[in-house]
């Protein structure tokens, strides 16, 4: 058992890793959930004990499975979820401003646009205060 | 109020007031000075916690009302509370200096208030997993300020920074599930008397795993290539914020996994630490002095500065860990001011940058001073001439970049584009500066504060 | 668009979900459930609402609308309960009455804070699933908009 999920997290992980050295922003995001994933799965694996549920009451005797893994894997889905969450958000404003989620692409636009401000002599990279489309209130998590 | 009064509050305050400057708009200058308020009274009651703990020893108070090692535990010594303190500082003061010049994002208060809250937490807490929730608040809250502009070019540096801090902090939280197996408890006290019993081969891993979260976050040299990106993409207020307060996390972590639970694993690691920070210390002041744009020499110096905290771990030993503290406190001031003199103009402004950019060097009488003579006693306490020869070479490597970005920046004229910020703003990093100054030139609080840390570490 | 056999499931889905969510809200501290896993199950449900008729027609049931500050009080209450034992000079969330005390019981609900700690919580993660999801699909309505005229 021990032998097979380490194989499973090692696979996800390793999954995570490739796709997280992707140019496309969005695999990007998606290897960062898996990794995310394999962090579970280990938090679940360093706990992994046979027994009778945490519930009270207890049964007599009988050995009771470890609830604080649960607990802590349950908290760190929530907080990766709401991370993921925070990273989608950023992605998705990168492509409305760019119409690509490529980091190559992000990047030449940023560069095409320092040197037309360059230019255009407008060293002022501050003010010209824009409302914000996207709500980035998507950070908050607590559990 | 006693020490176990303030300890909840110290924790609840910022975040019942992000909970609620959450629901209103921050633009709005009442909501403003709310957070301001709230944010301060947060800060004296770390203060208070701070005062409470030098005198009388450790606070701790269990959540729930539960036995010690059933529920989780609130646990304030000296070293927890020294870096809450000056993190809650740096906030305020950036924070005041944001709503001075006016906020321009009506969730900004609610997220540096969400940011106190995670770091008070995280420096307060007795258990290494609430450690990891409290480090994910204020790492969320960090990424979305240092989205803050809605900028293009923020909003990718927002996403390199919170790829590449995610997957620090799944490795943080690997080792935090790793310790929970090989000990059987989460209590950092507990975990550090059991881990002392256990074989180091089962560890090493654990404390290298440690070892790479916190030097990502740290920005330490190998895994620095984040950070520039996000200083230099930073308003000036937000990158004050993430130097001077959020980078704590690195050094406090370090110390805390380092020499408190694993103290028998960073020995073993030592050569490979003190590379490490010799490495950083000597990268970052030559990269710093290379660039052009102030926000990038000073990432560069963040990297830098950050190694000489990295040294005095690896040297090991009361003295050490005192400089380490001091140097990250004095540290933490130097880059709050450096970073908000620089968004300024003016006389005041220039003359509050120069006294950053000389505690930095390490020139009496600025703080960096006592920081520095830390760290020459511990180095000479290890008996190496080469840190001593280094420390010494960082230092003048350091005077090159600092000189030439005063120049840079002061020394130009003024070309007029450039609005000075109004008056109370320059007078606020008028104070920072004033108070570097006065910690130099009355190091004893510091070197107190040094010490009851270091005691903290070495009392096990 | 929707088939009429999705349309049909996720109306007959709703009510059965919040019921469920309620019960798991409500039956927990003896037996399994929680206001974090009911709050996610209720949330699933109006997503499935939000996916299958769309934002407008979700934002009917009453709190969807809201969710974004439906968190926000959710975390208040929650963080009110935690911090309020402190009045009475215990730890923060200590839950009253204490374990092994005398519970009053309606039917299987107890009344005890913790209950009250785990509503707020319901609140929280169902503000908060709805929120974000809400949030992000009017981000991109609104882009979409900008677009078509």
């Amino acid at each position: 058992m021990i032998l097979i999920l380490s194989l499973v997290i090692a696979v996800i992980f390793g999954s995570g890793a490739f796709l997280i050295l992707q140019r496309d922003l969005f695999r990007v995001v998606v290897g960062i959930v898996l990794i995310s994933n394999a962090a579970n799965l280990f938090i679940i694996s360093a706990g992994l004990t046979r027994g009778e549920p945490p519930i009270y009451p207890l049964p007599e005797g009988a050995p009771v499975a470890d609830p604080l893994v649960q607990a802590m894997a349950l908290t760190a889905i929530v907080i990766s979820s709401s991370v993921a969450a925070l990273l989608l958000s950023l992605v998705y404003r990168l492509y409305v401003a760019h119409d690509s989620v490529d980091i190559e692409d992000v990047s030449a636009a940023e560069a095409r646009e320092a040197e037309a401000l360059e230019r255009g002599e407008n060293p002022e990279r501050e003010e010209e205060p824009r409302e914000s489309p996207a709500d980035v209130e998507l950070r908050e998590d607590t559990r | 109020m006693t020490g176990a009064a303030l300890l909840p509050l110290s924790v609840l305050v910022p975040w019942v007031l992000a909970a609620s400057l959450a629901l209103a708009d921050g633009r709005r200058p009442l909501v403003a000075w709310v957070s301001v308020v709230g944010i301060g009274a947060g800060f004296a009651c770390v203060m208070g916690l701070t005062f409470a703990v030098l005198r009388g020893g450790p606070v701790e108070m269990v959540a729930g009302g539960w036995p010690e090692g059933v529920g989780i535990t609130l646990r304030a010594d000296a070293l927890g509370v020294t870096f809450a303190a000056v993190s809650v500082g740096v906030i305020l003061a950036s924070l005041v200096y944001e709503v001075l010049g006016g906020v321009r994002s009506r969730t900004f208060p609610a997220l540096v208030a969400f940011m106190a809250a995670g770091l008070t937490g995280l420096f307060l807490t007795g258990d290494a997993f609430n450690f990891y929730v409290f480090f994910e608040i204020s790492m969320t809250a960090a990424y979305a300020l240092t989205g803050y502009r809605e900028k293009d070019y923020q909003v990718r540096a927002a996403f390199i920074f919170a790829v590449i801090n995610l997957l620090g902090s799944v490795i943080f939280l690997i080792a935090v599930a790793a310790l929970y197996h090989v000990t059987g408890t989460l209590d950092m006290e507990v975990m550090a008397r059991r881990a002392a019993g256990v074989q180091p081969s089962s560890i090493i891993s654990i404390a290298v795993a440690v070892l790479v979260a916190f030097s990502l976050k740290l920005g330490l040299f190998p895994f620095h290539f984040w950070l520039p990106a996000v200083y230099v993409g930073s308003h000036p207020p937000v990158a004050a914020i993430l130097s001077g307060a959020l980078a704590n996390i690195g050094g406090y972590g370090l110390l805390r996994f380092g020499a408190d639970v694993l103290p028998r694993e960073l020995e073993l690691g030592t050569a490979a630490v003190l590379v490490l920070g010799t490495a950083s210390i000597i990268y970052g002041a030559l990269q710093a002095i290379s660039r052009q744009e102030t926000a990038e020499v000073l990432a560069y110096s963040a990297i830098g500065q950050a190694g000489y905290i990295l040294v005095a771990i690896g040297i090991g030993g009361p003295v050490a860990y005192a400089a380490a503290v001091v140097y990250a406190v004095v540290n933490s001031l130097n880059k709050a001011l450096l970073f908000l003199a620089a968004g300024g103009r003016g006389r005041l402004v220039g003359a509050a940058f120069a006294v950053g950019a000389f505690s930095v060097v390490g020139v009496p009488p600025a703080a960096g001073f006592v920081a520095k003579l830390a760290m020459f006693r511990a180095s000479v306490e290890a008996g190496s001439v080469a840190l001593t020869a280094l420390i010494f070479l960082g230092g003048a490597l350091s005077f090159v970049y600092a000189f030439q970005i005063y120049q840079r920046i002061y020394w130009t004229p003024e070309d007029g584009k450039r609005k000075a910020g109004p008056l109370p703003a320059r007078i606020l990093v008028g104070l920072l500066a004033v108070l570097i100054l006065a910690a130099g030139l009355w190091p004893e609080p510091l070197l107190v504060l040094g010490e009851a840390a270091a005691g903290v570490l070495e009392g096990r | 668009m929707t088939s009429a056999m999705t349309r049909m499931v996720a109306r007959l889905l709703l009510l059965p979900t919040l019921i469920t969510a309620v019960a798991i809200l409500v039956k927990g501290y003896t037996q399994p459930g929680d206001g974090f896993s009911a709050g996610v199950v209720a949330s699933l449900g109006v997503l499935l609402q939000l996916m299958v008729f769309g934002r407008e027609e979700a934002e009917k049931i009453p709190g969807v609308r809201q969710a974004g500050t439906l968190a926000f009080v959710g975390l208040l209450a929650a963080l009110g309960l935690a911090v309020w034992p402190l009045l009475l000079g215990d730890a923060v969330l200590t839950h009253y009455p204490p374990p092994g005390a005398k519970v009053l019981h309606f039917g299987t609900l107890e009344f005890i804070t913790a209950v009250l700690f785990d509503c707020a919580i319901f609140v929280l993660v169902f503000g908060f699933v709805v929120g974000t999801v809400g949030a992000i699909s009017r981000a991109i309505e609104d882009a979409d908009e900008q677009e078509a005229p």
